[in-house]
């Protein structure tokens, strides 16, 4: 019979039908295979684990007494598996047809520290096949075979609750053969012994058996538990040993009233549920071995595993874990490699947007050119617009003379000379100049004052700014740049002066002036001036 | 632990290198074609400066060319034969009556403005007799339509036989281009 365990829901549910002639027949092992897969497949499981435990038959082999060591077990139970022959007694051991288990015993002061359990390799074609199956549907499957015998001995604590420091014996009762777990007070295991029925229902000669063994291993009195495990127990088993062991405790564990049973498993199937739960308190605080058979997990040895040949190509738990943090792992780094993507390509995109994108870069030198070129043209033009300027003109010259001397003022003048020369100023880009008037002619009483008016800074300046205005030439604007204006009046008598009337009076005759005089004008214009002269040749 | 070298190798290392690659890729492009795109900005920074520069001269430029092309004209020419011309045409108009042109000397020696300057330039002596307005006015009108002539000097003095003439000296520094 079989049954599913769904791990998330907590729930057992009947499982395929599944006989002996099942387990031995490779067509029908495959079938079952693809039917447990679909049915794992169907309830969204990542993976399968089947557990076959194996009840039809169980056998001890003797450690050699060499190996008393407990410190050695762990070794020891290795050396177990892949080279049984070395550990027990018996010459025909193979380890082709029979698997090896070491189990200890824990009990101090025992002969032995340990037994072996050995299961033949029946069933290897079972599992041959649900693992090819496994592999061609590429769905994880699992495959663990247990020593039925061995899961239902964790149960004792727990089911038979055996009386505390007192020596018990636990008699597991199956169909082809009953094993016998002797415990010491301290409920510490110190043998395990199989009686085979051979045939028939009840394990023969029980009751001597237990009798020498107890006698061997120095018990008295023990209480006797007695776990049923087929459904065909026979019951006179209890009253056997019940006759023989009159001071005792015996008992068979009613499977139905311990935490051991559930609704959809057969009351002599508790291996189920005994393999399936975690451990509680009442096992693993009964004893050091049931704390060591948990800690260790001796019942849980599986005696049909993979060929380590062929383990060693299917990836290890941790490696399926690496894989799977990797495979996280991975995950983060394409992300992060697709967001860096992501960010070059967003500040492409932001850069493609700019207008300066498809921007030419010969355009810049063309409209470089071209400012140059213009450039040029305007140094031309400033240039020839400074050379051009109104600084020094010949009527403006004779528009000042009028200024200066209006008609009727009493002054008559004979020479005027006026001179514009630059004042060299080596390595400058510009040079001021100085305009010079000197006029000369002859004056009455009445001119004299219009001559102090002209020799006086404000007077000389107002008569420039109207010269200014009235011709609109620059250069006579007093108010421009830092000109400054100098002028020079010098008078004397008229030698040849004869007064005369009013009447006699004319204008041309130079004897009617009483004096002469000289004028002198001087107008400086510095480098800094707006007239100032550009020394360089034309760009 | 068969294939945890393996694993690691090409579930871990391979795609780390490959997303090394990538990344690094990915910084070296966006790396490259920004600094690209920032000489490419600048560039056109600079060349927007410079069509803006352009574009104002151009605009100022445009309103004087046809003066610097009078002017180009009038500097082209022999300063002498067109100081002549224009007091010729200067002469026929009613004002020419009452001034004579009395000299006209080209002076070799480079006097006034020309001494400081590196532009081509030459020099002109111009006498006159006339009215003092009729004079101011000739002056005038060559002054204007020859603004390249800088008075160097001018000497003016009363005529001996007749009171209402002036005899004038003028001195020219003419630029040349």
């Amino acid at each position: 019979m079989s049954r599913i365990y769904d791990r998330r829901s907590g729930d057992w549910s009947e499982g395929p039908a599944i006989t002996t002639e099942l387990l031995r027949d490779g067509e029908k092992v495959v079938a079952f295979a693809h039917q447990i897969i679909e049915l794992a497949r169907q309830v969204r499981a990542n993976a399968l684990g089947v557990l076959l435990y194996l009840a039809d038959e169980f056998a001890t082999a003797e450690l050699r007494s060499e190996y008393d060591n407990p410190a050695d077990l762990t070794e020891l139970r290795a050396t177990a598996v892949a080279d049984p022959a070395t550990l027990f007694e018996g010459a025909s051991i193979s380890s082709d047809e029979q698997s090896y288990r070491l189990f200890p015993y824990p009990a101090a002061g025992g002969e032995a520290i340990a037994t072996g359990i050995a299961l033949s390799k029946q069933h290897g074609l079972f599992f041959d096949q649900l693992r090819s199956v496994s592999e061609e549907q590429n769905f994880p499957v699992i495959a663990h075979a247990l020593s039925a015998p061995l899961v239902a001995l964790l149960a004792v604590p727990e089911a038979a609750k055996p009386t505390r420091n007192k020596p018990f014996m636990a008699v597991l009762y199956y169909s082809p053969f009953t094993v016998i777990a002797f415990f010491n007070e301290h409920g510490d295991l110190r043998l395990l012994r199989t009686i085979q029925h051979r045939g028939q229902r009840r394990p023969l000669n029980l009751r001597d058996i237990t009798t020498t063994t107890l006698a061997a291993l120095e018990l008295s009195d023990p209480d006797v538990f007695i776990l049923p495990l087929t459904r065909n127990a026979d019951p006179t088993v209890l009253v056997d040993l019940q006759s023989k062991f009159t001071k005792s405790r015996v008992d068979t564990v009613d499977w139905t009233q311990t935490s051991f049973s559930h609704r959809n498993i057969p009351a002599y199937c508790p291996e189920l549920l005994i393999a399936t739960r975690p451990a509680s308190e009442a096992m693993t605080g009964f004893s050091s071995t049931y704390e060591s058979l948990v800690a260790d997990k001796w019942v849980q040895q599986n005696f049909l595993p993979v060929p380590l040949e062929v383990a060693e190509i299917y990836p290890t738990h941790k490696e399926v874990k690496l894989l799977r943090t990797i495979r996280l792992a991975r995950v983060a780094v394409v992300v992060i490699a697709l967001l860096t993507i992501a960010w070059a390509l967003l500040g492409l995109f932001q850069m493609t947007r700019q207008p300066a994108w498809a921007f030419e870069p010969q355009e810049a030198a063309t409209v470089q050119k071209s400012v140059a070129a213009l450039t040029v043209e305007r140094q031309q033009i400033d240039h020839w617009d400074n050379l051009l300027e109104d600084r020094s003109k010949g009527w403006t010259a004779m528009e000042l003379l009028c200024r200066l001397f209006p008609e009727n003022s009493g002054l008559l003048v004979k020479g005027f000379n006026h001179t514009t020369r630059p004042e060299p100023a080596p390595g400058k880009a510009k040079v001021g100049f100085v305009k010079e008037w000197r006029i000369t002619g002859f004056t009455r009483e009445e001119g004299l004052e219009r001559l102090n008016t002209i020799n006086s800074r404000d007077g000389i300046n107002a008569i420039f700014a109207e010269v200014a205005k009235v011709t609109g030439n620059d250069a006579y604007r007093p108010d421009v740049g830092n000109r400054s204006t100098l002028v020079n009046v010098r008078l004397q008598e008229n030698n040849s002066f004869r007064p005369r009337s009013t009447e006699e009076l004319l204008t041309a005759d130079t004897t009617s002036y009483r004096h002469s005089f000289e004028l002198i004008i001087t107008q400086r214009f510095e480098a800094s001036d707006p007239l100032a002269l550009n020394v360089s040749k034309a760009p | 632990m068969y294939y945890r070298q393996s694993i690691l190798f090409f579930g871990l290392i391979i795609p780390l290198l490959i997303a090394g690659l990538v990344v690094g890729g990915a910084f070296y492009a966006r790396h490259n074609v920004a600094e690209s795109f920032s000489t490419k900005e600048k560039q056109f920074k600079l060349y927007e400066q410079n069509k803006r520069s352009a574009d104002a001269l151009d605009k100022d430029l445009v309103t004087k060319r046809d003066h610097v092309k009078r002017w180009k004209s009038l500097l082209a020419e022999e300063t002498k034969s067109q100081v002549n011309n224009h007091i010729r045409k200067i002469q026929d108009s009613p004002l020419g009556k009452e001034f004579q042109q009395t000299s006209t000397e080209s002076l070799n020696s480079q006097g006034g403005f020309a001494s400081v300057s590196a532009q081509k330039s030459s020099q002109i002596r111009l006498g006159f007799r006339g009215t003092y307005r009729a004079l101011q006015r000739a002056f005038l009108d060559l002054e204007t339509r020859m603004p390249q002539l800088q008075m160097q000097e001018i000497k003016i003095d009363a005529n001996a036989t007749q009171a209402s003439m002036n005899n004038v000296d003028v001195t020219y520094t003419a630029w040349e281009n």
